[in-house]
């Protein structure tokens, strides 16, 4: 047990631990603009590589100090060099965080412009300050006739900056990723479209409704109902949620098997998102979850859903059937389409990159190839950060400037690791269940 | 005393109606009119009537900020919560509304004060007045800041906090007449910022803690 927590202190989990991590890098990639414009007075022939390629490096290096963390995992299990646009997410959310609360006089505004009524005009109690922070908004407590809500807010011009952030990253990906811009903008298309679907308030309701009624079946889940009257497009009104979060919850020592109890509900809502509704929750991140009493596990915050397309999710999960690793032609064909090797590469490329995929497909199907898996197993999690880094570091991958992966890829595996980790933080014992063409 | 009444609200529909005269001559035509003479004219109004109320287009102007400070006074009075706020949210609140009033008049600024004219690098003189009125709130707020704590009392330097405050309304203003973010959500942005920044300036500070002590180094040598 003391092995295990040392562990898990030596990757840094925590948001705020990575918001320093990116906050220092910050800072050097501003000093880098700083010295650049410096020189540039001095020398005004000089361009900007040199400038690109600090920026580069500082980033780089922060973001490989970040060993073991869902970054380093989304990077591999992306099989691709992607690491950017979940990077620059977390940057992007973690700005956010570290964003002061809104201030009363603003909430008071926001409500004013959207209902014309005050928050205490609307409600019959209304908390002054933030009970919680969301990913790009706060949440207030209020109640009206005997009912508890949660109340949303979004922060006001974050829709507006989505764009303009990314545009920012841009250079610093192109640098970093070693990609050439049109398939730097193949992914950044698909990151822009997500972070801009997050603030729309309406659409999150909408969606929110969808996938709560077309998961009610689902044993141990509770959803929170939504108001449309006291909502808008910036502000969200739904039941609140009583129970703790996730590590709270697990620091009252739970039984194991009301771990795997957790666990379970955790897996089913996810199997059944991806291989019946083929629309996903695709933001598996502690804060969204929270347990109630008898183990109930209550799920918020639909800011982040992907749509899986039909011709996508065949091939993506054919990969997992594990005889499949046997057939040749089949699994060409699938890499293929996946865009993991492209006509682009050469025949050394080509089989070096199916030596890789295949190896990491073996082990991160691993839990679909048994009925039922042990995620406590942080060995399985070892192995995985070690093939990780093994791969980011092999020449080959490294110099190859393909983007590799279908865009879709990109938030389908987020939402893969998130759940893995989840359930590693969890430390449950599920049963694997899959539909029947993958048996 | 009759006549007396009549005779005031008759004398108060003239200056409404000069100044909403003006406000619609510089949304038509994009400036203020070319002489008194004609804009009387235009009123149907005798130009020496005219001089009973206004002696020049800058005090109509001036009139219009005044305006629009009352107005917003009034907006804030009437929310019940505002007098619960601390001295932070007070002029954040003062800055929302206010904002809220002058995009009311957002094309007449923008005509007068927007993008083409030079005015607005320098402050023009029509201020003048309003800033008065508005400094006269900032010290009250100020006042009751430094009765809560929320403001440290600093010698020489705490006297121009309403100087700075006006500063700050001033790039309000100029960020919200550049705004171009749909429901100008940039310039809430602009504002919570900005006041949390000056507000965490005025608090006490580590910096008041350091004087405090080299203070007290020095003088106990």
């Amino acid at each position: 047990m003391a092995e295990k927590l040392k562990e898990q202190q030596a990757i840094p989990v925590s948001k705020v631990q990575r918001a320093a991590k990116f906050i220092s890098t910050g800072a050097k990639v501003g000093g880098n603009y700083v010295k650049h414009y410096a020189k540039k007075m001095v020398n005004p022939s000089m361009d900007k590589e040199e400038l690109h390629q600090n920026n580069a490096s500082d980033i780089y290096n922060s973001l490989s100090e970040l060993k073991g963390s869902a970054l380093k995992v989304a990077q591999m299990m992306s099989m691709d060099k992607n690491l950017l646009p979940r990077a620059y997410q977390d940057k992007f959310t973690m700005a956010q965080y570290s964003a002061p609360p809104l201030s009363y006089p603003l909430v008071v505004k926001t409500f004013q412009k959207h209902f014309a009524k005050t928050p205490e005009q609307l409600f019959d109690t209304f908390t002054r300050s933030a009970i919680n922070a969301a990913s790009i908004g706060q949440v207030h407590q209020a109640t009206k006739d005997g009912k508890i809500f949660a109340v949303k807010i979004q922060y006001p011009g974050i829709a507006d900056s989505v764009s303009s952030d990314l545009k920012l990253v841009r250079p610093f990906a192109l640098r970093l990723l070693n990609m050439n811009e049109r398939e730097l903008d193949h992914y950044m298309g698909e990151v822009e479209e997500k972070l801009l679907e997050e603030t729309d308030y309406i659409l999150e309701v909408e969606r929110s409704r969808e996938i709560s009624s077309e998961c009610a079946h689902i044993p141990n889940l509770k959803f929170p109902m939504y108001y449309d009257e006291f909502s808008s497009d910036r502000i969200i009104t739904m039941d609140w949620i009583k129970g703790f979060h996730l590590k709270e919850w697990l620091d009252t020592n739970p039984s194991q098997t009301s771990k795997n109890q957790i666990g379970q509900a955790l897996w089913d809502f996810y199997d059944h998102q991806v291989h019946n509704l083929k629309k996903v929750h695709a933001d598996p991140h502690p804060g969204n979850f929270i347990v109630q009493e008898n183990d109930q596990l209550g799920i918020i915050d639909f800011g982040c859903v992907k749509v899986i397309p039909e011709d996508f999710y065949e091939g993506y999960f054919a990969l997992i059937k594990q005889d499949l690793l046997m057939k040749e032609e089949e699994l060409n064909q699938i890499f293929f389409e996946l865009e993991f090797i492209s006509d682009k590469d050469t025949a050394e490329e080509q089989s070096y990159f199916k030596g890789v995929f295949k190896e990491m497909i073996g082990l991160l199907g691993r839990p679909f190839h048994v009925d039922r898996f042990d995620f406590s197993d942080d060995g399985f999690f070892e192995q995985i950060f070690k093939l990780g880094d093994r791969i980011s570091n092999e020449k080959m991958f490294r110099k190859s400037k393909q983007a590799r992966g279908s865009r879709h890829g990109l938030y389908i595996n987020r939402t893969y690791f998130g759940l893995y980790n989840l359930l590693n933080q969890l430390q449950a014992e599920v049963n694997t269940t899959k539909p029947d063409w993958l048996k | 005393m009759e006549t007396a009444t009549a005779k005031k609200t008759n004398k108060k529909d003239y200056r409404k109606l000069i100044l909403e005269g003006f406000r619609t001559h510089v949304l038509e035509y994009g400036t203020a009119p070319k002489s008194i003479f004609k804009f009387a004219k235009e009123l149907k109004m005798k130009e020496e009537e005219f001089y009973t109320y206004f002696t020049s287009f800058e005090s109509i102007k001036s009139a219009v900020w005044v305006d629009i400070f009352d107005e917003t006074l009034a907006q804030i009075e009437v929310q019940d919560v505002f007098k619960t706020y601390s001295a932070r949210e007070k002029f954040l609140s003062f800055l929302f509304t206010w904002i809220e009033e002058l995009k009311k008049n957002r094309s007449y600024l923008l005509s007068l004060y927007g993008e083409g004219s030079k005015s607005m690098i320098a402050m023009p003189k029509e201020v003048a007045e309003f800033k008065e009125r508005f400094k006269d709130f900032a010290n009250e707020i100020i006042l009751e800041g430094k009765e809560t704590e929320e403001i440290a009392n600093r010698p020489i330097i705490s006297d121009r906090y309403d100087e700075a405050m006006w500063l700050q309304a001033w790039f309000v203003l100029k960020y919200w007449l550049d705004d171009r973010s749909p429901r100008f959500e940039k310039t809430d942005a602009a504002i919570e910022k900005s006041v949390n920044l000056a507000f965490d300036l005025m608090g006490k500070s580590a910096i008041d803690s350091f004087l405090d002590f080299a203070k007290f180094l020095y003088q106990s040598k």
